[in-house]
Order: structure tokens, then sequence, then C-alpha cells
């Protein structure tokens, strides 16, 4: 159980948030502009990354507040938590934080219990 | 083979107690484990293996017991108890576990006899045909000899939870958690230390290894310590807990046994759970003894060396006055000590090691007590019958043959690393203690003592004084004097050879799943080079004991057999929990009548006084029906309400409905992009019925609309719906529409709701509320108002779920059963009825209204039940717009909503049949059967005299007119309908608007 | 088949104290080039190896785990068979896999243990029976075997069930007989063994990269044992797929959750059918060895920790001591997490994509085991004519475009 940092209310548990996938999402101004296939990939398309990935996060059992977060889905490590107002981060800020070609990171992803 | 007494331990009361085991009476002394009072009473046989049903004795003192697991009767049946870790109490009733008809005769031996087939990956090579045996000969005569204990019985979960937040977690209260706990004594730390024994001190009650601290004797010094660490506020300590998962970011479960060592209360909750966060954790949970294969390593009589020191010094019993003391170690010395200052000599002491690797010290005092002494020396193994008879010592070429029954083994220490791998913490292989320890911690981990591999004693203090320095607590220095030589010493040795190569013959390197060398041997030779899948193949160390005692030993003999290094090798992943979690513990109280919230309207006690049935819609209890009598059925009751209602008059308490108020400046745009329908050209005080959409462009969820103003709106949402729309509102405000000024605000329990409809409605209303004008002209349908009402205000709107004349009445709960009542004692001359929400089902089929969740299934879209008059078509943009036009959403043949009727009028369309072009379907279906779709809604129609149904059919909107038939439940013949329009009542509208 | 398992040829090795038995697969080094490369060991990549060598003639072909044989979902679920979707076009699907598996040890001689003790799915309240009663219709017209069985025909099943005494007493439960459980791991074994004996390398310990792409045609996987050519590949790597895809440049509608199970202590056989809730959200079935095996539900954030969060974990146990209240009494041997690739629309993806040769088999969410055998058949097929067979053609990913999903949310007995 992760440890999330509400920009409003502070550290509480996971337990308290919902998810929401993907950030930085923009809902198409003109949906009815677009092809059937860009439509079906705003609606059913987002990324997966193992490693650095930027996604939403609300206090649904709390605040009600949505913020965005850049989380290391490989060790579901919290690398930065930020309102929806403020700027998208620079991925370069969090390089240090990127593993193997594959994401896998050196300690913490549990498939590896020995070190090599 | 006789047990005898260490009056010299305190930790045992001298109160006799009394329990029962396999139907016979004995005693105890409170404070003992069923393990303790066992080896009092001189039984050696406790249990039957799991795989060959082999006799076992006790090989542990603690929580890595492989073999020695019971049920207790006299607790529910509990099945698989750790003999070495539960308490007796007086009156306790337990049995062997996995034997039949007894312990002594057990009738599954007949497995070890067998025991060659029975070879790894046994199973997976044979019971393959015929057809149909596995299932109804094979498996049931596997199932029944696996398993352990028998399943409990009559039992219901009372455990509880508690949460801690803490800065300092130390796990385990021996000598280093003690001293590290001395650190943070009134500090500004909050400390929380865990101890899964009833006292404080681990090895220094565990042992005599320690002589003084600090001119301290060691249990001087405990007592020092114990006072110390009660006195100071900030830290908690908690005894008989054992931390058994370490979750990430510092969270843990820690398990309290409430009762420990004392007589249950059924009533009681027995067990605690803990649940931790913590900033800073220091393991401090020591280390684990490793046994040695040999040939019948696992008789009855085989102990670990540490745990018959262990039942000396905490439990007061030597189990055996001369034993064969085997080892590699050096840690043989402080049990040699334990034992000869009782007045006991080993019979005889084998040490792999060398003569010049063996210490002076225990050299010298197998020679001054004249102990037979056997240096570079094994055990190649072990005989008897039910326990050790007779042990074999390899030294060289010479075997030597010794009477004794019992066998204390020590293949070494391995540091407790469980813990700190949950926490996904990496580990390295340390030659000097022929073991793994940890290396990278992943969280905020310290690891303190013989957990991090420092099995060295005078060095303990500069250790945790330099772990702890960032924490800039006090430098603490003991000087801890020992009985035994500091240094820790060991020389690998995992297995020793058998002397007898017979099919039969077995060195057992998981004890619990009864998995052999061999069984490795023959598992990698067949290709199952790599240590997770040997242990899938061979179930090593997959019991319930994990393989605590031997996993390391497995990996060893592993890298051996594939010529690696145990390091590449690796280990196989630690799974929590640390030790068998209790469930009733986990689920805690939130069971049963606590499993989840009731959430009941303020009417409901009028409900309950006037027999209604409930219905569970989400959370809410709402009536379903209500029983004029015992005897009146479901049925019977829904049909005389439905009728009572289109007659005269029914009232439905509908304030589970959701409620959603939408305020500010751009309310209007919000909602015009929220639902299919259009709101800009809709008049204030009016309202709306309305269709929100998902993205993909089916239907989420329904409600009218009331439109105060175009910057204030309040949306009703299904029973169940309401959290999901108002956070579906919530997410697109905030993160896609931020721009718009708008609040949102849930008023669900603001209001009760009542909806009164059928024909003597208008009547029933004028005479609650006889100021305010009913007339057509001036309410008419699909408008509401404000009113004064008492001292609190109503809102009342002209609307209908039923099809007739009705109104929804919103009043605060403070005063909802008032009013309700009120209207009762208005109505009854009126025939006024309360109806539930079957009725009401009912009567909206009737009506072609259609219901979320049953005519939509999430695969349904507003033109897909002819509501294109509900899409705002003029508006740019609304959410779930642009999937209305993908090429599958707007194909002419998707399912869509149509009325069934059945031509013969004495048939019943029942809900979820399909509709088919066959009158009848084959008995047995081979090939599948092509169907037009389902009754999404089927019910038998008092008003039309004839069952009615609604349906989802591929290209239903052409079909009008057309015959098919529906399936039956349970027959093959099928009933012919006809397809008509869905609204079965008033297609005119003329009751709903007069 | 050169390897013959019977009782014979194990007395006969018993003889030779088990020594003698032969590998079940080679360890082969990887060749420069294959026919067709399969991406991942579990089951379903394991399987289409086998189904591409015997069934489509397909000779030079190469499976690539990155870990170990069946270290992913394959031996990580609760080993959970049955086909009783609602849609025809998964009812077909998951069918064609229970088909397979009726005569899968006979076919591989080797026992999967497919023990078809019925699977039961229980209703709480009056939606969940609309629900049920209307899936029981449209598998009745499907052919399968799925029936309705009122509240006292489950407790005669289940006689430990608490069927009243609840917050949400069990109402009824569609029942279907020839679904089951099967030991999981041996899937891989045996179609692991069957393959090599075909030919195919499987190449353990060897983690794919990247997929190498020319002008929308694949070239070959660039691994950590080196650059491997082929002009088919099929990606069969469930958590990971995504991943894999993106290095191809293609993007999937999926998203990775870590999913979780746990088993209890061993105990004498007290429940002999597999149950399912969705309500009480919990699905359990016990083991030939005797361990209660229970399954939890997803976590609802994406990752790739195998390890999800321990509300999970009680939220599930708490559903189970509700249910079945002796069980209170008993105690967790291990929990343990995979990662889940979920579609939006609980389907799976068993499709070509715009890269000419690349082929993946995902999205299998909460559901995959059941379909091993049919998802791997199908996928072989798929592969080796470079379109469809008519079974998997409804699961294209062109389905995310124009609209036709198969929504199967109300069938995944999980909570998304």
């Amino acid at each position: 159980m992760i440890i999330i940092k509400c920009p409003y209310c502070g550290e509480r548990d996971q337990s308290e948030f919902s998810n929401g996938g993907e950030a930085h999402v923009v809902r198409p101004n003109n949906p009815e502009s677009l092809s059937d296939k860009d439509w079906g990939e705003y609606v059913f398309f987002r990324n997966n990354p193992k490693g650095i990935f930027y996604e939403r996060w609300v206090h649904s059992h709390g605040c009600k507040k949505w913020f965005n977060a850049v989380r290391n889905t490989s060790t579901d490590e919290i690398l930065k938590i930020y309102k929806l107002k403020e700027k998208r981060p620079e991925i370069t800020e969090f390089k240090n934080c990127l593993k193997s070609p594959s994401g896998e990171p050196k300690v913490g992803s549990g498939n590896f219990t020995v070190k090599k | 083979m006789t047990a005898l007494r260490n009056h010299n331990c305190n930790y045992i009361s001298n109160v006799k107690i009394n329990f029962k085991f396999d139907g016979k009476s004995y005693f105890a002394y409170e404070g003992d484990t069923i393990a303790s009072a066992l080896l009092r009473n001189n039984i050696r046989l406790v249990g039957r293996s799991f795989k060959y049903h082999r006799p076992r004795g006790i090989y542990t003192c603690g929580i890595e017991e492989p073999n020695a697991l019971v049920q207790i009767i006299s607790e529910h049946n509990e099945p698989n108890t750790r003999a070495t870790i539960k308490r007796v109490y007086d009156g306790m009733v337990i049995t062997s576990q996995n034997r039949w008809p007894s312990l002594s005769y057990d009738f599954g031996a007949i497995n070890n006899i067998l025991s060659p087939i029975f070879s790894a990956g046994f199973y997976y090579k044979t019971f393959m045909g015929p057809k149909g045996f596995w299932k109804n000969i094979y498996e049931p005569l596997i199932r029944r000899s696996a398993g352990l204990g028998k399943p409990p019985k009559n039992f219901r979960s009372k455990s509880i939870h508690q949460n801690h937040n803490t800065d300092i977690l130390i796990i385990g209260a021996g000598l280093s958690g003690l001293i590290a706990a001395r650190k943070f004594v009134n500090t500004k730390y909050k400390v929380l230390m865990i101890e899964q024994d009833s006292f404080l001190g681990g090895i220094l009650k565990n042992s005599n290894k320690v002589d003084t601290i600090n001119g301290l004797n060691s249990s001087e010094w405990l007592e020092e310590t114990e006072k110390l660490l009660s006195k100071a506020q900030n830290i908690k300590i908690l005894r008989n807990t054992l931390v058994t998962t370490y979750n990430f970011t510092n969270h843990f479960v820690a398990l309290e046994d409430k009762f420990a060592g004392k007589k249950i209360d059924l009533n009681k909750s027995e067990l605690t759970l803990h649940k931790i966060r913590t900033s800073n954790t220091i393991l401090c949970n020591g280390h684990i003894e490793r046994f040695i294969s040999f040939r019948n390593n696992d008789l009855p009589g085989v102990m670990l060396a540490s745990s018959f020191e262990k039942y000396i010094h905490r439990y007061g019993v030597v189990p055996e006055e001369r034993p064969v003391i085997f080892t590699n170690n050096s840690s043989s010395m402080s049990l040699l000590n334990s034992m000869l200052s009782l007045g006991c000599k080993p019979e005889a002491y084998v040490d792999s090691r060398k003569n010049e690797e063996i210490e002076t010290d225990i050299k010298k005092i197998l020679k001054e007590n004249n102990i037979p002494s056997y240096f570079e020396a094994e055990i190649e193994g072990c005989d008897g019958n039910k326990k050790i008879e007779k042990i074999t010592i390899r030294k060289g070429k010479i075997f030597i043959k010794i009477k004794s029954s019992m066998l204390c083994v020590s293949g070494g220490y391995n540091p407790d690393i469980h813990l700190f791998t949950q926490s996904k913490g990496l580990l390295k292989w340390d030659k000097n203690i022929a073991s793994f320890k940890p290396d990278t911690p992943f969280q905020k981990t310290l690891t303190l003592g013989s957990v991090s591999g420092n099995y060295n004693f005078n060095k303990l203090c500069d250790e945790i004084n330099e772990k702890l320095s960032f924490l800039n607590t006090a430098k603490l220095d003991f000087e801890i004097k020992l009985n035994v030589s500091n240094k820790y010493s060991i020389k690998e040795l995992w297995e020793t050879k058998s002397k007898i190569n017979s099919n039969w013959s077995k060195s057992f390197i998981d004890l619990h799943n009864d998995v052999t060398i061999k069984d490795l041997k023959q598992a990698i030779s067949e290709g199952f080079d790599r240590i997770e899948h040997l242990k899938r193949y061979t179930t090593n160390s997959m019991g319930t004991d994990q393989g605590k005692i031997s996993s390391i030993n497995s990996l060893a003999v592993v890298s051996k057999l594939l010529k690696k290094e145990i390091s590449e090798v690796g280990t196989t992943t630690y799974r929590p929990p640390y030790a068998p979690l209790s469930f009733a513990a986990i689920a805690g109280r939130s069971t049963y009548e606590f499993y989840d919230p009731q959430r009941k309207t303020s009417i409901h006690s009028w409900h309950l006084k006037n027999n209604a049935v409930f219905e569970d819609v989400g959370q809410w209890k709402r009536p379903w029906y209500f029983k004029t009598h015992d005897k009146e059925t479901m049925h019977q009751a829904v049909q005389r309400e439905s009728k009572m209602l289109r007659e005269n008059s029914g009232i439905l308490d509908g304030s589970t409905l959701g409620k959603i108020e939408i305020k500010g400046r751009d309310a209007l745009e919000f909602m015009n992009l929220m639902y299919t329908n259009a709101f800009t050209k809709m008049k204030p005080m009016t309202s709306r019925y309305a269709m929100m959409l998902g993205e993909d462009g089916m239907i989420k969820d329904d409600g009218i609309i009331c439109k105060l103003s175009d910057q204030h709106f309040i949306a009703t949402t299904t029973s169940s719906g309401a959290p999901k729309v108002l956070a579906h509102m919530e997410e697109y405000l905030q993160t896609e529409w931020p721009h718009l000024q708008v609040y949102l605000n849930s008023i669900t329990e603001q209001f009760s709701t009542f909806n009164i409809s059928g024909p003597k409605t208008r009547e029933i209303m004028r005479k609650v509320f006889p100021n305010i004008d009913f007339s057509n002209e001036a309410f008419p349908f699909m408008s509401f108002k404000n009113f004064d009402y008492k001292d609190t205000k109503i809102r009342i709107m002209r609307a209908s779920f039923t099809g007739e004349l009705g109104y929804e009445i919103y009043i605060s709960p403070k005063y909802g059963l008032e009013l309700w009542e009120e209207m009762f004692s208005c109505g009854r001359e009126f025939n006024l009825i309360p109806y539930g929400t079957e009725t009401m089902h009912l009567l909206r089929a009737e009506k072609g209204y259609i219901v979320i969740g049953q005519e939509t299934d999430g695969t349904v879209t507003p033109i897909d039940l002819n509501y294109n008059w509900m899409i705002g078509k003029n508006k740019k943009d609304f959410i779930g717009k642009r999937s209305l036009s993908r090429p599958d959403t707007s194909r002419e043949d998707r399912k869509q909503l149509v009325g069934l009727s059945p031509i013969n009028k004495t048939d019943t369309i029942e809900e979820g049949q399909h509709i088919v072009e066959l009158n009848e379907l084959p008995k047995k279906i081979k090939n599948p059967i092509k169907y037009l779709g389902h009754v999404s809604s089927g019910y038998y129609s008092p008003n039309l005299n004839h069952s009615i149904g609604l349906a989802m059919i591929r290209g239903g909107k052409n079909l009008l007119g057309k015959k098919f038939f529906v399936t039956v439940s349970g027959k093959t013949k099928n009933i012919p309908v006809e397809v008509v329009n869905p609204v079965f009542v008033d297609p005119e509208n003329k009751r709903l608007i007069s | 088949m050169k390897k013959k398992y019977s009782i014979a040829s194990i007395v006969k090795n018993s003889f030779s104290n088990n020594e003698r038995w032969e590998k079940m697969w080679r360890n082969p080094n990887p060749k420069k080039h294959y026919d067709v490369i399969i991406v991942g060991g579990g089951g379903h990549g394991l399987g289409t190896a086998y189904y591409l060598a015997k069934e489509h003639g397909v000779k030079n072909i190469a499976v690539i785990e990155k870990g170990w044989l069946g270290s992913g979902n394959t031996g990580r679920n609760t080993t959970i068979i049955r086909s009783n979707y609602l849609w025809d076009e998964s009812a077909y699907l998951y069918d064609h896999a229970v088909k397979l598996w009726e005569n899968l040890s006979e076919d591989l001689n080797y026992n999967m243990m497919f023990s078809q003790r019925g699977v039961l799915n229980l209703a709480h309240n009056e939606h969940d029976i609309k629900e049920i009663k209307r899936r029981v219709s449209a598998n009745r017209l499907n052919g399968l075997d799925t029936m309705w069985l009122d509240k006292n025909e489950v407790k005669d099943l289940v006689p430990i069930m608490n069927t009243d005494n609840l917050r949400y007493p069990v109402l009824g439960a569609a029942y279907q007989p020839r679904g089951g459980v099967a030991r999981h791991d041996a899937v891989a074994w045996g179609y692991a063994m069957r393959a090599d004996e075909l030919g195919v390398d499987i190449i353990q310990n060897c983690e794919v990269k990247g997929i190498k792409t020319d002008n929308y045609k694949v070239e070959g996987v660039e691994t950590t044992k080196g650059f491997i050519k082929s002009k088919k590949i099929g990606v069969v790597a469930s958590g990971h797929t995504s991943v894999l895809a993106a290095t191809a440049g293609i993007r999937l509608p999926l998203q990775s959750r870590p999913l979780q199970a746990l088993v209890s202590e061993p105990i004498k056989p007290v429940i002999n059918t597999v149950v399912m809730s969705n309500a009480v959200h919990a699905y359990v079935s016990q083991s030939d060895k005797g361990e209660l095996v229970i399954g939890a539900g997803t976590d609802g954030y994406n990752s790739f920790t195998q390890r999800g969060g321990y509300d999970v974990i009680e939220e599930t146990v708490r559903a189970i001591v509700e249910l079945y209240p002796i069980f209170g009494k008993m105690k967790m041997l291990r929990q343990w997490g995979g990662i889940v690739d979920i579609c939006p629309d609980a389907s799976p993806i068993i499709s070509k994509c715009d890269v000419e040769g690349l082929y993946f088999n995902c999205g299998w969410g909460t559901g995959g085991f059941k379909a091993t055998p049919g998802s791997a058949n199908v996928f072989a097929h798929t592969i080796a004519k470079d379109e469809p067979h008519k079974i998997n053609a409804p699961f294209a990913l062109s389905r995310f475009s124009d609209g036709r999903l198969i929504d199967e949310h109300g069938a995944a007995a999980v909570a998304h």
C-alpha cells in the first residue's frame, strides 16, 4: 500500500484515492472532426509504460480533488506530485530513475532477490 | 528416554494443568507450549507427514516448525496449529493430524512403502486415463490422502484491528532489539517494539550464552532494561505479536495473540491484527537454525540443537538426558554448557569440522567431561520404529553405531531474511556465515544483530551505534561477556552421504512437504534447473513453514548439483506472510452485520411496521413489495399493488434516488456537455428526462434534470449510480473544463423523496396541500415548484415513472416520516397504497420505460432505445456524441428496444430468455442457435391480463408486427410472440398529462 | 511422442532410483534466424508454438522467455476454467478452450489434472439474478452447460457456505458443471515438452528488449542474447505486451495492473466446487493438495511490481469469511501478485496489426488461464495463415476504432 501525498490534505494511504489513468491526455476540442481511428485512440488508448508514468489521482475519499503524479510503475515509487494547474515536469527530471530498457529496476521489483 | 525438569527456569510456573492429546490426558505447567508439554510427558510422535505419512516429532521450538502441527479440538477444530508456538491451557483438547485410524497405526503409511514411485512429478505422469477416471476415482483419492488437518467447525470470527503510526518500529526484542530500544528512551521518537514471545530477551532467555552485560547478569540486565523501557513515555511494546507482512512504504501487518497461555474465552476476540506505518524500520528479528540432510533425518527424536537448548532455558524441560549432538559450527558450545550445568551428558558429540577448526574451549569441555567425540565426522543416518533407536556416525571409512533416542542437529544459523526480502531488499551471500544476509534495502530498513549476519556479540554495540547514528541518538556501550567463544565459525555441510543406496532410503530436504534430495536430483535431470521450477515441480519449501529451516540448504544442494555459485542460483521469492496468518484476523470486525453499511431512508421504520420485504439496491435497503398478510406471495402482492395504483393511487419511497446540485455561472454549458439533452431552451422551473453517456457513446445513467435557472440545476440519478455520476461530473469539471465556473454538491441525503402516482393522486395532493393549485394548467407535466410546508420547505415536481398522473415530493428527511404518514391519513379514503420497487418496475415496463442496468448493459446507446429525441443534435459536443457515429454504433441492425406480446395470452415471457426463429429447441444443443436478442424485462401485466416483455433485438425497429419465439428455461418448446411497440399502456400519454 | 509417461514408466524408473528420467526440454542457444518467434514462455506462448509446429507444420520456431517457463501469470493464477461468457464471440472462444482442455492431458501425455468439478457464480441481489439468468439462457443457445441453481441447490453443492446470515445473502447461482480447475504449471511444462519434441527452441533467461521493424514489416527481435531475425513475431507477454509493442511503434489499449491471489494452509477436502462471487468479492476452490486457492481483485492503478495493495487482500479475505465463516479459523499461507493486461472491454486482443508479420495475443485481464489452449490454438492459426481463425476474428484490434466491442465486464468475475 503506497502512500500518496495529496497536495491539499497531505500524506494519506492509497486506499483513500482513486487512480484516473494517464495524465495530460486532453479531450479533443472538436471531436466531430476526428477520424474514427483517432477518436478511438482518444477513448480507449492510454500509455502503459514500465517506468516513468504521468498519471492522475483523485482524493476520492477525502477532498475529492484531482491532481497529477509521476510514478515509477516498476517500483511504485512516487517521484513527484503536482496540481493540475502546474506545468508537466520534464521527463529528464527523473532520468536517474530510469532503469534497464525493459524498465526492470535493480532493487525493488521483486523479480530478483539476490544482488548480482 | 526421559525428559527432565530444569528447576532453574523461571519462565514456567509450578501450576499444573491438564490437557488431552489424542484422547489421553497429560499434565503441563502454565506457560508451556503444546510441544514443551508433550516433551515433558515424553511424547515424541506427534503427527504424520504430508505425502508419505511418515511418523514425525517435534523438530524445533518456534515458528519454524515443519512437523509438529496439531488440531485444536477445543477451539473450533482449528487445524494445522504449530505445537511449538501454541500455549497449553487447562482443559485444552488436541489431536494429531493426517492419520487414520490412529497416529501409531496410520493406513496412509502405505505411501511410504510405495514411495519409490511417488517420485517428483509423479502426478503429472500418470492418472491420465481412461476418461472420467481423474474426476471420479483418482482425484478424490488423492485429495483425501492430501491435506493435513480436518476442516474447522462452527466458527464466527470476532477479531479486531488496531492502527499505529510511529517513527521507529523495532521488530524483535532480543538483545539487539533491546539495546536499540534503549537508545530511544525518552527521545523525540515515537517507538513501537514488537516481540513474538510473551517475554522480552530472546537469546538471553533461550540460552545461557550471555554471562553478564555491564557487570549485571543477563536476567538483571533484562529487568533493568524492561523497567527503563516501560517507564519511557515514547516507547510502546507489543508482546505475543508476530510481524507477518512487510508491505511497501513501511506498512506492516502484525498479529497479536490476546490469549497466549490463557484459556480462550470463545466469546471474545482472541486475535488483534495491528496495521503499522512507520518512518524507519529496525529489523532485529534474529536468525533461524538450519538442519542437515541425512538418512532418516525426519525421525521423531531429531531436533535442532538451539531448539533443544531453548526447551531447557525457556520452558524448563530437558527433552532427553543423553542425546547425540551433531554440528558443523561453533554454536554447540552453548548447548554443551547448558546440559552439563544440569548434570546431563551427551551420548556423543559429532562435529564435521577438522580438529584444528574446532574451538579449543569446546574440545576442552568435551575432554573434561569424557564425552565421546568424533571430529571430521558426520551422521550417516538414524534408524528406529517411529522414533530414533540407533544413530550411525561416519568417520572416514568407519561407521559407529550409537544407541540414543535423540539427535540434536545444527547446520548453522541463517539470518532471518524473510521480512527483509518481503520489503524488496536485495540479499548477498556471505561465505563467513555460509548464508544469505541483507545487502541493499529498498525501503527505510535497518538490520541489527544476527539478522544482519553479525553473530559477533562484542561488536554488537558498535554495529548498533553506527547504524543508528543518523538518528542522533546517544551512544551506548555495553560490555557483553559470554559463556561461549565470541567468534562464530562454520564449515559448510548440507547433506551427508547415505551408505544405503536403497529405493526407500530418504534424506529429506523439506520435511513439511516430504521432499528428498533425490527428488531435487531427479527434477534437475528432467530439466527443471531453475530454482523456481524446482520449487514448483517438487513442492520444495512450499509447506506451511515455507522451508524456514531448510530452504537455504536446498539452494546449496541445488547449486552443487548445477555446479553453480549459490548466489547465481538465487533464492525463490519470499512471499508474505512470514508465518500463516489467521483469516479471521485479516477480516477483522467488518464481517456479517458490519460487512457493508446499510443505508436506510427516513421512512424505514414505517416500512418495517407495514410488512415491507426489502431488496438490496447498492447499500440501500428498499421496500421490494408490501405484504398485506403473511401468506401473500410476492407475485400476489405485486399484482395487487400494480392494479391498485392504476385504479387509485400509490406511493413509493424514492429517497434513495441520487440527487446532485449543479450551480454556478457556467452550469448550463456544463449540463449541455454532460448530458445528451439540450438544456439551453428549457424553461426555468421545468424538468426533463435526460441521459448521460460515457465517451464510448454507451448509456451510463439517466435521471430527471430540474432547471431552476441557467445557473442552477438539480440532477437525479439512479439509486446505485449516484456516487459514480457525481465522480464522473467532478472529473470532467476539474480535469477537462476547469475554466467552467460550476460547483457540484451531493444532496441525496438532504431530501426524503416520495413518488406518488395514479388517477386519484391529484385529489390526495389537494387534501394534503390544500393551498396548492394542482390543476393541469397551473402545474403541468414536467414542471416543479417550491412551497412552504409547516416550518420547512418542500419541492413538488410533476413527474411519473408509472405512466400515471404523478408527483415527486422533496422534503427534509427530518419531516419525511411526518409527511409520509400525513399522506396516508389523507389518502386512506382514496385507497392510497404503498408500493415497492418490483411494482415500480412492472408499471414502468407496461409504459415502456427503461431501467438502467436492465434494458441497458453498457452496450446500449440512446438510439438503440429509440430515444433519438433526447439527443441534442444541434449541440456541438457532449460526452459520447462522437462515438454515436462510429461504424458499429450507427449500424441499422444493432439490438434495439421493442415490446413483446405473447400470441397465446396464457404464455409467460421470461426475463433473460432469448428471441429465436425456431418454435422448438433440440434437447441437446450441439451447434449454436442463432438468436435475435434477449428479453430485458418480463412481467405479467395485471392491467392487460397477459405477460409482456421488453426486449433488445437485432434490427428491432423494423420488425414491428413480426412473429418470433421466446425460449423458456428448462423447456425445449418455445413460446410464440409478436414484436410490438414497447409502450403497452397509454401510448398517447393521456393519463400522464391529464 | 518420444517421452511416454505412464504408470509403467514410473515403475521402471523407480527401479533405477529415479535417476534416469529424460530431460523434458533442451536448453538451446538461440539461432540467428527463425521462421516464427514467440515472445513469452507462458502457457499461451508455448501452446502457440506447439500448435504452429503440430497443426501448421511450421518447422523453425523459437519461444523466447525473459525468466523461466511459466514464470508470469501462468504460474500465478487461481486456475479456474469455465466458458460461461455472455456474448457469443466470447462463448465460442472460451468453449473452444474448454473442449481442448478436456483432452489436453491425453493429447500431451502429461497430466494437467483438469478437474471438472463445476463452477458456481453466485447471485446476491436482484440485479445479479437478472444478469445470471440472461447469461444462462444465452449459454444454453450456444450449447454450453450453464444452468441456474436456486439457493438450496447451491447449499447442497457447498454445505459450508453461509447463504442466509450475511449482509448480501446468496440468492442463487449460475452453475457450469464442465468448468473446474487445472494444475497451472503443468500446462506450461506439458506444452514446452511437446513443442520441444517437435523442434521448437525454447530459450529461457533471454529478455526481448525490442522489436525491430522496417517500413511496417518486422525484421526480428533485439534480445539480451543478441539480435534474432524473423519475419513473423507473435507477442504473448501479458502485462509486458504493451511495453514490447511500443518498441515497434504500436500502441495497444492495455493497462497493466497487479492482480493478487492467496492460498491457505492445506486441509482435508472441504469444498468440491469452484465458487465465484462478484458482489461479495472473492473466488475460491480447493487444490488437490488441500489448500484453499483464493483470488483477489485488481488494484486500481498501473504497476509492474507483481505486488498489489494489502487492502485488496483484506477485502478478499473479508468476503471469504463472510461466505464461509469456518474459514476464519484457517490461515493464509502465501499471497502473491501478477501483472495482468486489461482491455477497455474486458475481452482479449488476438490480432494482426499495422506492422506486417507482427501479431499480438494480449488483454486477457484476469481471465487468461482458462483460455490457454484455445487462445494458443487460434493464435497459431492467425500467425500461420496471416489471417484470424473465425473464432478470433472478432477479437481484432480494429474494434477499438469501429466500436464493435465485446463488453464482458459482467462476466469477468473480478471487479475492475
